[in-house]
């Protein structure tokens, strides 16, 4: 018997749904060799729709994992030419498969510490997470670092697979003992719907089904525990946010502010307001193509049109008038280093929220996440996959919120002026109006003084509008440059 | 009261979102028109991110003149009917030389008639962003793929320079001499496409659908006969066959399957119960494992 005739195929597929019932992200974190790829590899192939030369590949292979008689299913996750060579997984890879009721997204990210930044930029796409340890190695100093990170990009629901049950002798005692370890950074995190599974990848064993080798387990296999969360955005929560991202016309009757729901909901007749000016307006029509609609929810992308025209463009965030977001000119906020390049305090920077893009007049870090001892340390610089605390201080005041309440207008990146590239990124932990920008050193930029200078030749079109901003924020950013504090007063 | 999304819906919203973004940040987007399905859904999101405005830059096709005469007659109706601003650009060097898809490796062909010519459109036009209808699931380097693709100046990709994506935040700040290629459909799969069609009722290239048509086997792939430019060999006799694609590009080089499925109903149903994946039909990725990657480096698509 071939090590593949061993393997359960799946029976014929029953009749596909055309619309699947949401979709759940799912981020895939562990260590070098502790069985991801083959984890994951195994999922597919047991629970999907996998593609029959897709199989023929894998039984062609003659690869067997881990001198077992199983295939290698991780020969299924393959990835760029340079890192099969290399043997590992650096940037994150994006792979799909659908049950008879749900599309999964899975989000394959490395777990090594010089890869931190793309486990966070992974984890922020993520609804849930599996954190992956071998049985034999349990709660490692890398599975805290992990839970670290997702808990910094609000990955709240978190599975922990502990792997290779096979090699302990599908040990109750052992799992029971990780289970504990784990309990613990649970309660740390206050992650929610915690738990954890003892697999083995290789056999898939509580993978796509029960085990037999376990009979002490009494909970959901590891696909059974996926296929109850809730997909995202089913639930919308909190108050009614949208960012606006582009301003369409039709015409002379049509002003309509295209953007997507970012919490909350909102109906035709809703009032709303725009934070940054406190003008409010009514919605007269929530617009898409092929129809009008009643209401928008949470993850909806739509165009608003309001009955008074409130002059709001891109960058603007509307909402209920009970519950606004703080335009703020000072955050507090933990991030994540993603570039080569340290910070540089004398350096241009942006802050980019859902829409916004303004000026940065200074950023203070104040502490770095020992990834040793996850406690903070005092410091003032932060290089590349550092996790730290920061105090930012904006050159015009941006509507935001605390990302804990509201993730869609609570997180940034950072922005290098000069190159583009997205340096950091990070959650806003509180926000504030006034502070360190107020200082009697900051040189504040009028209104009056751009529009006699550097944009004497722009009208008030909407272009032009967007250009007097746009060079608006470079002036700040080159006085920054030089050693200024600069404050936009437009 | 709340209706439940289902995963049509996110991922339209999805895209939606990913256009405006990329329409508010860059300077002069366009939009890749090859015509094919993944071209469909990708021009019909557009509509609705800027409905009820048009889309606020104009297609571009590269055309390699061996594309199926089908594709050019759906080409023409579609930007005809939707009233939508259409650039064609071919390498009329590569033209001249003589290149083409029978007599030259597919590498040469692609990078002469594809890779080649796309740059100069972007370049003689001044485009700082191009969108394009890649999916993540087509094959193993684009799992990796970022929705805002950056290229170095002359459309290298350079996979150290890709900047990472967080959240649903879309830099779209460019260094000096950089473009971006925008995938608004990064997340879709083969099956998603096709269902997606069907909801929408959207009009496809009729290739899509079997019908009778002349056919010869050749390396066990089923080409079809859309012109007389392809010389046969000794033993190959055209057949008339029920074919359809599940991909399109240049004749020559798209191998059809057998099939009866001659309505988007039977299309759909199909597609969804398939055993193969659709770059099975597409001579060239089968060049070498890492073929996609290395002519990505180089600036294909
Ligand atoms: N015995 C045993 N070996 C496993 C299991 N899962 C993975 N392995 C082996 O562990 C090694 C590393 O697995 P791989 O999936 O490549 O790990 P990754 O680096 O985390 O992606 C390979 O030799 C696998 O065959 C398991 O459940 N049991």
């Amino acid at each position: 018997m071939t090590a593949l005739s061993a393997i359960r195929q799946p029976q014929a597929a029953p009749e596909p749904a055309q619309e699947l019932n949401g979709i759940l992200h799912l981020l895939t974190c562990g260590s070098v060799d502790d069985g991801k790829s083959t984890l994951i590899g195994r999922l597919l192939w047991d629970a999907s729709d996998l593609y029959d030369d897709q199989r023929e590949t894998l039984k062609k292979s003659g690869r067997t994992a881990g001198g077992s008689a199983h295939p290698d299913f991780s020969l299924l996750v393959d990835g760029l030419v340079a890192e099969r060579e290399q043997g590992i997984t650096i940037d994150i890879a994006w792979r799909y498969f659908d049950t008879d009721t749900r599309r999964f997204v899975i989000i394959d990210s490395p777990g090594h510490e010089q890869y931190t930044r793309n486990m966070a930029s992974g984890a922020s796409h993520a609804d849930v997470a599996i954190m992956l340890v071998d049985a034999r190695h349990g709660v490692k100093r890398q599975t805290r670092r992990h839970a670290a990170i997702l808990d910094i990009v609000g990955v709240k629901r978190v599975i922990l697979a502990v792997n290779k049950m096979d090699l302990v002798g599908w040990s109750q005692e052992k799992f029971r003992a990780i289970e504990a370890d784990f309990r613990e950074l649970t309660l740390r995190f206050g992650f929610r719907d915690a738990i954890a599974i003892p697999v083995s990848a290789v056999g898939g064993d509580n993978v796509a089904r029960h085990s037999e080798h376990m009979p002490w387990y009494t909970g959901p296999y590891l696909l059974e525990h996926l296929e109850r969360l809730p997909a995202r955005d089913t639930a919308p929560a909190g108050p009614f946010r949208f960012p606006v991202q582009f301003v369409l016309r039709d015409g002379l009757d049509f002003r309509g502010l295209a953007g997507t729901v970012s919490a909350g909901r909102v109906c035709v007749g809703d009032r709303v307001t725009d934070a940054s000016s406190g003008k409010s307006a009514h919605v007269l029509r929530i617009a898409t193509m092929g129809r009008d609609l009643e209401f928008a929810q949470q993850g909806q992308a739509v165009a608003l049109q309001l009955d008074t025209d409130i002059d709001v463009a891109r960058g603007a965030v509307l909402s209920c008038p009970q519950t606004q977001p703080t335009v703020a000119t000072h955050i507090e906020a933990r991030l994540v280093w993603l570039w080569e390049t340290p910070f540089d305090p004398r350096a241009g920077y942006l802050l980019r929220t859902a829409t916004d893009l303004a000026p940065i007049s200074s950023i203070k870090i104040k502490s770095l996440l020992d990834l040793e001892t996850l406690a903070a340390q005092p410091a003032e610089g932060a290089s590349v996959n550092d996790i730290a605390l920061a105090g930012i201080t904006l050159g015009r005041p941006v509507a935001v919120d605390a990302f804990a309440a509201l993730p869609g207008t609570g997180a940034f990146l950072i922005v290098d002026a000069t190159t583009g590239a997205s340096v950091a990124g990070g959650v806003i932990l509180s926000a504030a109006n006034g502070g360190a920008a107020d200082a009697a050193s900051t040189f504040r930029i009028t209104r009056e003084m751009l529009a006699k200078g550097i944009c004497r030749d722009l009208g008030s079109s909407e272009q032009d509008r967007h250009e007097f901003q746009r060079r608006a924020n470079e002036a700040a950013l080159l006085l920054r440059a030089a050693g200024v504090d600069v404050k936009l007063e437009l | 009261m709340t209706a439940p999304f289902s995963h049509l819906d996110v991922l339209e919203a999805e895209a939606i979102h990913i256009f405006r973004e990329a329409a508010a940040q860059f300077r002069k987007p366009v939009l890749l028109y090859s015509i094919g399905k993944d071209s469909t859904v990708l021009l019909h999101l557009a509509r609705k991110a800027f409905f009820p405005q048009r889309p606020p830059f104009p297609l571009l096709h590269i055309d390699t003149t061996w594309k199926f005469k089908d594709m050019i007659a759906f080409r023409d109706k579609t930007v005809r009917e939707l009233g939508l601003d259409l650039i064609v650009h071919t390498n009329r060097e590569g033209l001249e030389r003589g290149i083409n898809p029978i007599d030259y490796a597919p590498s040469v062909y692609t990078d002469v008639m594809k890779t080649q010519p796309l740059k100069q459109a972007l370049d003689q036009h001044g485009f700082d962003a191009a969108f394009g209808g890649a999916r993540r699931d087509e094959e193993g380097s684009r799992a990796k793929e970022r929705v805002f693709s950056f290229r170095s100046p002359g459309h290298r990709w350079d996979p150290r320079r890709q900047r990472p994506e967080m959240w649903n935040l879309l830099n779209g700040r460019l260094g000096v001499g950089e473009t971006v290629r925008v995938f608004p459909l990064s997340n879709w799969t083969e099956r998603d496409v096709w269902r997606y069609i069907a909801r929408e009722g959207l009009d496809v290239v009729p290739l899509y659908f079997a019908a009778r048509r002349p056919t010869i086997t050749r390396n066990g792939q089923l080409l079809v006969l859309d012109d007389d430019r392809l010389p046969l060999q000794p033993g190959e006799t055209p057949q008339t066959r029920m074919v359809r694609f599940r991909t399109l590009g240049c004749w020559p080089l798209t191998a059809a399957v057998a099939s009866s499925a001659s309505d988007i109903e039977s299309v759909v149903a199909e597609t969804l119960s398939a055993r193969t994946s659709e770059r099975q039909g597409r001579l060239i990725d089968h060049d070498q494992t890492g073929a996609m990657e290395r002519k990505k480096q180089e600036g294909y698509f």
